[in-house]
């Protein structure tokens, strides 16, 4: 209780100095320079805005995996995603879709699995984070 | 007179009787054979051997290619090598920096894909792009075939591929006339002509030299009789032939014998039917044939032995031409066309012979098939079992295993063993570990020594390649940063004093954590097992799934208890997928002949540990890659992220290593059947077997490492306490992973890595807002 006083004061005081405040220039780093393996990663993120061509690949599978959805052809839907996952395995969209075909195949079990691997995948997407919630619902629904 | 009279009449209808009976009898006889006939005819004709194919192949750009394993896949595949650019289906020609293929018909049981003419350009052993040849558009993806692993043979071992008469080329059709029985469509089963010429010849040279046989005659003999050669089994073959006349179409018979002949062998397969003989002769579909070729088939049907090309190309060619010169006085063809047919030379596609490939794999398979399937069911109804395998990974697996078994034998010159069955052995397991897929499997050295799978039949002890598990077991508790101690102990457990063995490398001053499990040192292991307590190290074990017994012994935390290596795998699997465990996955798809699915099977997964214990439990691993016990990987070659663990068992017996991206599980066992000594740890043993095979296989390397899941925070740690870093204070800071709930909150207490003032105001903040 103490400490959640002590908490809610420190950032009211917070608040009150930087809203008078110019950005501050933050103090060079104490810890020791990056390895080159670091400045390796950091370069590689740097590339994510391109899409690396797995992601193309396994994207265009994904396609197919949604088409064969849509057209009822379940199992032959699973199939392709699967492949899509074994090429990318980052791709969230792929694990939407298994959740869905599992979801149309009955088995909750495993849709839960995949829309729980789904939701991970696809946090950061604001397109695709209230689809993966909504499957989450059907689920649900689906479950009881 | 009058007796005269009644015995004259009495012969007379003796004869009768004895005409008539002998007519009911050979009209019973055949209508026993019109029995036997229907029988076969409207009932399956053939037995056709089941396929066990790999999965196909995806390329796509910028994938990473080993080059000679993809040409040797697509010479697997039959692709042929022309000289020019591929103008039909099964053609390919390479370059220096690429290689262009007229693909087949892709009929897989959920896709079917026309063949087409695609350039495959290559740069820094990637693929640059894919270009449709006929099109010019750029693919974003391509997919090869399956590959042909296995054909479930029946005793007899014939292949054959059914072709119907409709796709049979005329010239085909003319060439068997001319050489076979030229009056086939004029005759009843039997030609007067040829058996009179065949008598002649026998009588003149005392014994049977010629049949004179009509195709009906020669369809009789191969289908349903015996290759004997008596006067009795002529007259059946005659008779047979005349009901199959009676009975049968002449079109009908004709394909019959087209598709039932024997032309040829693939060592101790029997190459049966024009349809089977086209691919084996030429690598093309029947219809596709030249005139050259149609003749030289035909040629082959009077002795493929003697006038094989694979066996003698100038006899086969100038058996080829009578033929063609035979089609020529019949009139089926010109004069000019057997002159040109004439002066081909007779190319051909070249084979190898049916073997078992990846057979530790294919009885793996074979064994989840339900009971239903037979193994005659599997030698004669010609289904088709579509699995996970990667021909080249499984390529690149037998070859990383031989070739490290041998370099073992080598340096360690006692492991020889004169006998096949005693040799040192290993395993191989490749799996994919989001989707389960088994990419390839190495049961064993050498499959025609011993057929025991020691994949997925074997129960070695797993020594420190069970560590990761109980470490898993105490991350609730602690953390990679914790401390452990690594001091020479003895603990009481049920009443028993029980001492660890193993030492420690700096023994008595404490490890932490991840130090201990990338050194796998012992001492901190059983330390924390103890801590954590056996039961709990049980729970975790038995969740992963082992159908091995597990004791609470303290033993267990030193990998003292036997596993299956593919449930060990499997098992490894959980922390590269997000702490999923995938159901290890061999067949996917069992088709009947007419392309329906018999059963499909697909990935499925169940959640095991979460996330973020994965990522931390890869992380901790990445260690034992880097810093740790496998660190030599660095020298093999292996410059990108891995997570692994290598295990060694009490006096060498068993040596792993299970080394992992989030793209690709290997795991290696080497040791011997009989439990003898290999003499080396699992890093010198395993781990070069290890790298030798995932550097040949660039195309499941990505070079990317785990992204980071929700529930994990990284800090910096002062390296020797494992406590939180002093800013200026502790002189090695180290960035950790922990999980969120379990982040250190006591700055370091070294004395001498304690500095000022500001550090005690930044630990009152950090305390602050952690409580």
């Amino acid at each position: 209780m103490e400490a959640k006083k002590i908490r809610l004061w420190v950032s009211y005081f917070i608040c009150f100095i930087l809203s008078g405040c110019a950005a501050a220039v933050s103090s060079p780093s104490r810890h020791p320079a990056k390895t080159p393996s670091d400045a390796r990663i950091e370069k590689k993120e740097s590339r994510e805005a391109k899409p690396r061509p797995r992601e193309v690949a396994s994207l265009h599978l994904t396609e197919q995996g949604q088409m064969l959805l849509e057209r009822g052809k379940v199992d032959e839907a699973i199939g392709v995603l699967e492949r899509a996952v074994s090429i990318y395995p980052s791709n969230g969209k792929n694990y939407y879709y298994l959740a869905e075909a599992w979801l149309r195949k009955g088995n909750v079990a495993q849709a839960r699995e995949w829309n729980r691997l789904a939701g991970m995948y696809l946090a950061g997407d604001s397109e695709w984070s209230p689809r993966v919630y909504e499957q989450r619902g059907r689920i649900h629904v689906q479950n009881r | 007179m009058i007796f005269r009279k009644s015995t004259k009449k009495k012969i007379v209808l003796s004869l009768w009787l004895l005409s008539f009976f002998i007519v009911l009898g050979v009209l019973l006889y055949c209508l026993y054979l019109s029995i036997l006939i229907d029988t076969r005819f409207s009932g399956r004709r053939w037995g056709i051997p089941s396929k066990v194919y790999s999965d196909s192949t995806l390329l796509f750009p910028g994938q990473k290619v080993n080059q000679s394993l993809l040409i040797n896949k697509l010479r697997r595949l039959e692709y042929r090598n022309v000289a020019h650019a591929p103008e039909s289906s099964g053609e390919m020609r390479r370059g220096e920096a690429f290689v262009e293929l007229y693909l087949r018909d892709l009929e897989m049981p959920a896709k079917r894909q026309k063949g087409f003419p695609v350039k495959i350009a290559f740069r820094n052993q990637e693929i640059e792009n894919i270009i449709r040849k006929d099109n010019g558009a750029a693919l974003p993806i391509l997919e090869l075939e399956p590959e042909k692993i296995m054909l479930f043979f029946g005793p007899e071992r014939q292949q054959r591929q059914l072709v119907s008469i409709d796709r049979v080329p005329k010239h085909l059709i003319h060439a068997v006339l001319a050489a076979e029985d030229s009056r086939f469509f004029e005759h009843h089963g039997f030609d007067i002509r040829s058996i009179l010429r065949a008598i002649y010849i026998n009588i003149r040279h005392g014994t049977i030299r010629q049949g004179g046989s009509t195709l009906t005659q020669q369809l009789a003999k191969s289908y349903f009789l015996t290759p004997e050669r008596t006067f009795a089994r002529k007259i059946k073959e005659l008779l047979m032939a005349l009901t199959m006349e009676i009975k049968y179409h002449k079109h009908v018979i004709f394909e019959i014998y087209l598709n039932e002949i024997y032309l040829g062998q693939k060592g101790s397969v029997s190459i049966n039917g024009v349809g089977e003989a086209a691919f084996f002769y030429f690598g093309k579909p029947v219809e596709n044939l030249s005139l050259a070729e149609a003749a030289t088939m035909a040629g082959l049907i009077k002795s493929p032995g003697l006038y094989s090309p694979y066996v003698s190309e100038a006899k086969c060619r100038e058996h080829r031409n009578k033929v063609l010169h035979d089609m020529e006085r019949l009139g089926y063809i010109t004069r000019t066309q057997m002159d040109g047919a004439s002066q081909e030379p007779v190319k051909t596609v070249g084979f190898t012979a049916y073997g078992k490939k990846a057979p530790y794999f294919v009885d793996y398979v074979s064994k989840q098939l339900p009971t239903l399937y037979s193994q005659k069911i599997l030698s004669s109804q010609g289904l088709s079992l579509y699995t996970t395998l990667d021909s080249q990974v499984q390529e690149a697996a037998e070859n990383a295993l031989e070739r490290g078994l041998a370099r073992l034998e080598k340096t360690h010159p006692s492991l020889k063993r004169s006998h096949p069955e005693g040799k040192l052995q290993g395993v191989i397991i490749v799996m994919q570990p989001k989707t389960g897929y088994i990419l390839a499997m190495v049961g064993g050295r050498d499959y025609s020594a011993t057929q025991f799978n020691r994949a997925t039949q074997a129960r070695r002890q797993p020594g420190s390649a069970i560590k990761p598990f109980v470490y898993l077991s105490g991350l609730d508790q602690f953390t990679p940063a914790t401390e452990l101690s690594n001091e020479q102990k003895t603990y009481d457990v049920d009443g028993k004093s029980w001492k660890p063995h193993g030492k420690s490398s700096d023994s008595g001053k404490g490890i932490r954590m991840r130090d201990a499990l990338a050194r796998s040192d012992n001492l901190a292991t059983v330390d924390l097992a103890m801590r954590v307590g056996l039961d709990r190290i049980v729970d975790t074990v038995k969740a992963f799934q082992f159908s091995t017994p597990v004791k609470p012994q303290p033993s267990l935390a030193l990998g003292a208890y036997e596993v299956i290596p593919l449930e060990l795998a499997r098992a490894y699997c959980t922390f590269a997928s997000d702490g999923v465990e995938p159901y290890p996955l061999s067949l996917k798809t069992l088709v009947d002949e007419n392309g329906n699915v018999l059963e499909q099977r697909h990935m499925t997964i169940q959640n095991i540990i979460s996330p973020a214990k994965a990522y931390v439990m890869s992380d901790m691993m990445r260690s034992v890659v880097t810093e740790g016990t496998a660190k030599s990987a660095k020298n093999m070659g292996i410059t990108f992220p891995v997570a692994g663990k290598t295990g060694t068992t009490n006096e060498y017996r068993d040596a792993w290593f299970v080394g992992y991206t989030p793209d690709v599980l290997v795991l290696v066992w080497v040791g011997f059947d009989n439990g003898e000594s290999v003499s080396a740890e699992g890093a010198v043993a395993a781990l070069p077997i290890w790298a030798d095979l995932i550097r040949a296989i660039p195309q499941y390397i990505s070079g990317e490492w785990f992204t980071m899941p929700p529930g994990v925070v990284k800090e910096k740690v002062c390296s020797q306490s494992g406590q939180l870093a002093v800013e200026r204070g502790c002189p090695e800071p180290v960035e950790e992973v922990f999980l969120e709930g379990n982040v250190p909150i006591e700055y370091c207490r070294i004395p001498e890595h304690k500095s000022g003032s500001g550090d005690a105001v930044k630990k009152w903040w950090k305390k602050l807002w952690r409580r």
